[in-house]
């Protein structure tokens, strides 16, 4: 089994280490806004959701870009060649989870694990990040996360739908 | 630009006018950042003899150097004014994540003037700024009022100050929320922001922070997050978290219970880490910390962040109420209605022992649950003759029924969870701190004599112009092992300019320094260096230091003390030279006249 990037709610503390060493690892800069996961804080409720690329077995971003911008390498992660995108924010729209998004020169930007190290796990120490083969209970949490689809909205509103019904669970 | 982003908001609400600054370099350079550059934009705009309330006072809110990049604790967030509770120049940081927003948005900090005619709330979207009506959130609480002014940006990663009914009330001890659970608490934030009829500011940011070299910046974090920060000396923080001190203070003596009478709970198992650690379902933290210290507790259906641990000792112990689902009601309140609980939770413990010692009938008894949640939001909305009384605060309450020998102030700031009487270098930062009673300017209760006066002196001292830049860096207090080496070399690295230990070393002593000329200038003198009456005159009861106290004599001994350390005269005037040595001198040819 090859290794894959899980998301733990119960254990993320909101502190948004991992998407400020996602965009200066990427970018160059400190800039959240510029990750390729998030984290969704609710506060009142002391509870706080990443946001994560699952790197779909069917991804939808993938089968909806025209110009097969996006492709997936033999790990199975999906990657965007920017030669070949041309910004027309169709992988945006079919991405269920609000995890692609057209960066400041217009080319589409999402998860790419760091070439199999990502740097956001080694940056949190909560253990709410893990990039591992995964017990049963890690695959089950991914299966019900990757259930809450949404398909209107802009990348932020998807991910906060998705946050939204993990955390009414949560502190039910 | 590298670490800061090179503008300030200017929003004059009297003329409904929003504008940006290009951020002040020289100033910069000088005072760091945060506090530091906060009081020097603050001295700059206000005159000293200002009233806090009034539309000419000014609020600078200033963000750190460090503050939104990935070095840990460094995002605090720091307000200054000056304090409609004590009248002093006053500082107070908030964690959380607002100041980073603030920077991602693409200013350092914000400076507020006048005053608006109608309620109004500040909108910032990156470059797009405006004042919108607040007019149909008046009344609410900050819970609800975050909840709205996130639908009114239309992004729930917006991030929100806010204040609720006791602000808008002018309660002179209420607060600053963000994110529920975080305030600018202490000395009257919140009334300064309903003085100008300003309800809160959402800030939403989706900028960038550059950095010179971030290769080299991020080796430097992983070098001092791994090899300082994550050891022993601060590990506290993310295992526990601030209730530990109820143990460690308990067992000092300097614990404080029931209206500082005693030193000593004998039922602090209720209230403790273990406590804690048993109500607690997660761990929250503010931007970029990997500490959490945060403890998020639930007992039956009450839950909040926290309690910390100065809630759990000035509205636990210090009213007798020995119930951690009491406390965390209390706490909810005062974080919802806007009030500070440290001043709140010690206002209310000497309204307890006005009723039961006869000196005035509040109703309110030590441990008595019912009365003691009620008269929080008699207090914030002044529904009640009881809770006009009590939003006065400790040091006119007192005044009002001559009970000053049971009230517990410090320029009128009531004072924290550390019994000074138990440990006089307590009494020392509480009686020189700028803005009164105060636990975060310097914090010896380590110290290896606690009644050592001259090494405690030196001691406060240190601990005041390591603060004073620490705080203007954005760091946070948990980071205990942080010195000005290191923070001279995360600013060489991030800055691409070399910046010593030696400067800021001077910075925070230039800080401490202009401070203290604010509040001379608005009238304290050195006899407002001075503690409580209870404290110099009544023996401590119970627990390892019973039968103290802090004599007039000895303070005198301190303040003479401190007075010739810090190069002032016998006045507590700081001396030409030392104006000179630290460049304020030419300040004052253009400011604080």
């Amino acid at each position: 089994m090859k290794k894959q990037l899980f998301a733990n709610p119960d254990h993320c503390t909101g502190c948004n280490r991992c998407t400020l060493i996602c965009a200066a690892m990427k970018e160059g800069v400190f800039q959240p806004d510029k990750g390729r996961l998030k984290i969704n804080n609710f506060p009142l409720r002391g509870y706080s959701v990443p946001s994560i690329c699952f790197q779909c077995p069917k991804a939808n971003c993938l089968e909806a870009c025209p110009t097969a911008a996006l492709y997936r390498d033999p790990d199975g992660v999906v990657l965007v060649n920017q030669d070949l995108c041309t910004s027309c924010g169709a992988c945006v729209g079919a991405c269920t989870y609000g995890m692609v998004e057209l960066g400041e020169d217009g080319t589409a930007f999402k998860c790419d694990l760091c070439g199999g190290d990502p740097a956001c796990v080694k940056e949190c120490l909560a253990d709410a990040l893990l990039f591992t083969q995964g017990d049963d209970e890690l695959v089950r949490l991914k299966a019900a996360q990757m259930k809450c689809r949404t398909i209107s909205g802009s990348p932020s509103e998807k991910r906060h739908v998705m946050a939204d019904i993990i955390v009414k669970k949560a502190r039910a | 630009m590298n670490l800061y982003v090179g503008k300030v908001l200017i929003i004059n609400l009297s003329t409904a006018t929003v504008s940006t600054e290009p951020l002040r370099l020289d100033w910069a350079k000088e005072y760091r950042g945060a506090w530091g550059l906060a009081l020097r934009y603050y001295c700059h705009a206000v005159r000293p003899e200002v009233d806090p309330l009034s539309p000419e006072n000014v609020i600078v809110l200033m963000a750190g150097p460090l503050g939104g990049t990935l070095v840990p604790l460094a995002s605090r967030f720091c307000l200054v004014s000056k304090s409609p509770h004590t009248g002093t120049i006053f500082e107070s940081n908030i964690g959380g994540a607002f100041g980073p927003e603030l920077k991602f948005a693409g200013y350092d900090g914000i400076v507020i003037k006048g005053r608006a005619a109608a309620p109004v709330f500040l909108k910032i979207a990156d470059d797009r700024v405006t004042l919108e009506s607040a007019e149909l959130l008046t009344g609410r609480g900050i819970f609800e009022t975050e909840k709205i002014l996130e639908a009114e940006i239309g992004s729930p990663d917006a991030k929100c100050l806010a204040i609720g009914p006791a602000a808008e009330n002018l309660v002179t001890y209420s607060m600053i929320g963000s994110e529920s659970y975080r305030q600018f608490g202490r000395g009257g934030t919140g009334a300064l922001f309903g003085s100008k009829n300003l309800k809160g500011i959402v800030c939403r940011g989706t900028g960038a922070i550059s950095v010179a070299d971030m290769g080299r910046f991020l080796e430097r974090i992983n070098h001092y997050k791994n090899e300082d920060l994550l050891t022993e000396d601060n590990l506290w923080a993310k295992t526990d978290g601030t209730p530990i001190l109820v143990e460690v203070t308990n067992e000092m003596g300097i614990h404080p219970t029931k209206n500082y009478t005693r030193g000593f709970n004998g039922r602090k198992e209720k209230l403790n880490s273990e406590a804690i650690q048993a109500a607690k379902i997660g761990d929250r933290a503010c931007f970029a910390c990997p500490m959490a210290c945060g403890k998020f507790t639930r007992v039956n259906s009450a839950e909040i962040e926290g309690p910390e641990y100065e809630t759990l000792c000035l509205a636990g112990s210090n009213c007798e109420i020995n119930d951690l689902e009491a406390v965390i009601r209390f706490n909810r309140l005062c974080d919802d209605l806007g009030l500070d609980t440290m001043s709140c939770g010690s206002t209310i413990s000497l309204a307890m022992e006005m009723t039961e010692t006869g000196r005035h009938d509040f109703n309110l008894h030590f441990g008595q649950v019912d009365e003691y949640l009620k008269v929080i939001y008699e207090i914030a909305t002044l529904s009640t003759e009881r809770g006009r009384d009590l939003a006065m605060g400790v040091k006119k309450l007192a005044a009002k029924y001559g009970v000053d020998d049971l009230s517990m102030e410090v320029k009128g700031l009531e004072m924290p969870a550390y019994e000074p009487r138990g440990n006089y270098g307590m009494g020392i930062a509480y009686a020189t701190s700028e803005r009164g009673a105060c636990h975060l300017r310097a914090f010896p209760i380590f110290t290896p004599d606690p009644f050592d006066i001259t090494a405690l002196v030196a001691e406060v001292v240190n601990a005041q112009n390591a603060n004073g830049i620490k705080w203007s860096m954005g760091f946070c207090d948990f980071w205990g092992t942080m010195n000005t080496k290191i923070e001279a070399d995360l600013l060489t690295v991030g800055l691409g300019e070399e910046v010593t230990a030696a400067e800021l070393d001077l910075t925070g002593e230039r800080i401490w320094n202009l401070s203290r000329l604010f509040n001379l200038r608005a009238g304290f003198t050195s006899a407002d260096d001075r503690l409580p009456q209870k404290v110099m005159e009544r023996p401590l009861e119970d627990g390892a230091q019973a039968g103290r106290v802090f004599s007039r004599e000895d303070l005198t001994v301190a303040m003479d003390a401190y007075y010739s350390l810090r190069g002032w005269d016998e006045q507590g005037v700081p001396s030409q030279q030392k104006l000179v040595e630290l460049g304020l001198d030419s300040l004052l040819k253009e400011d604080l006249s």
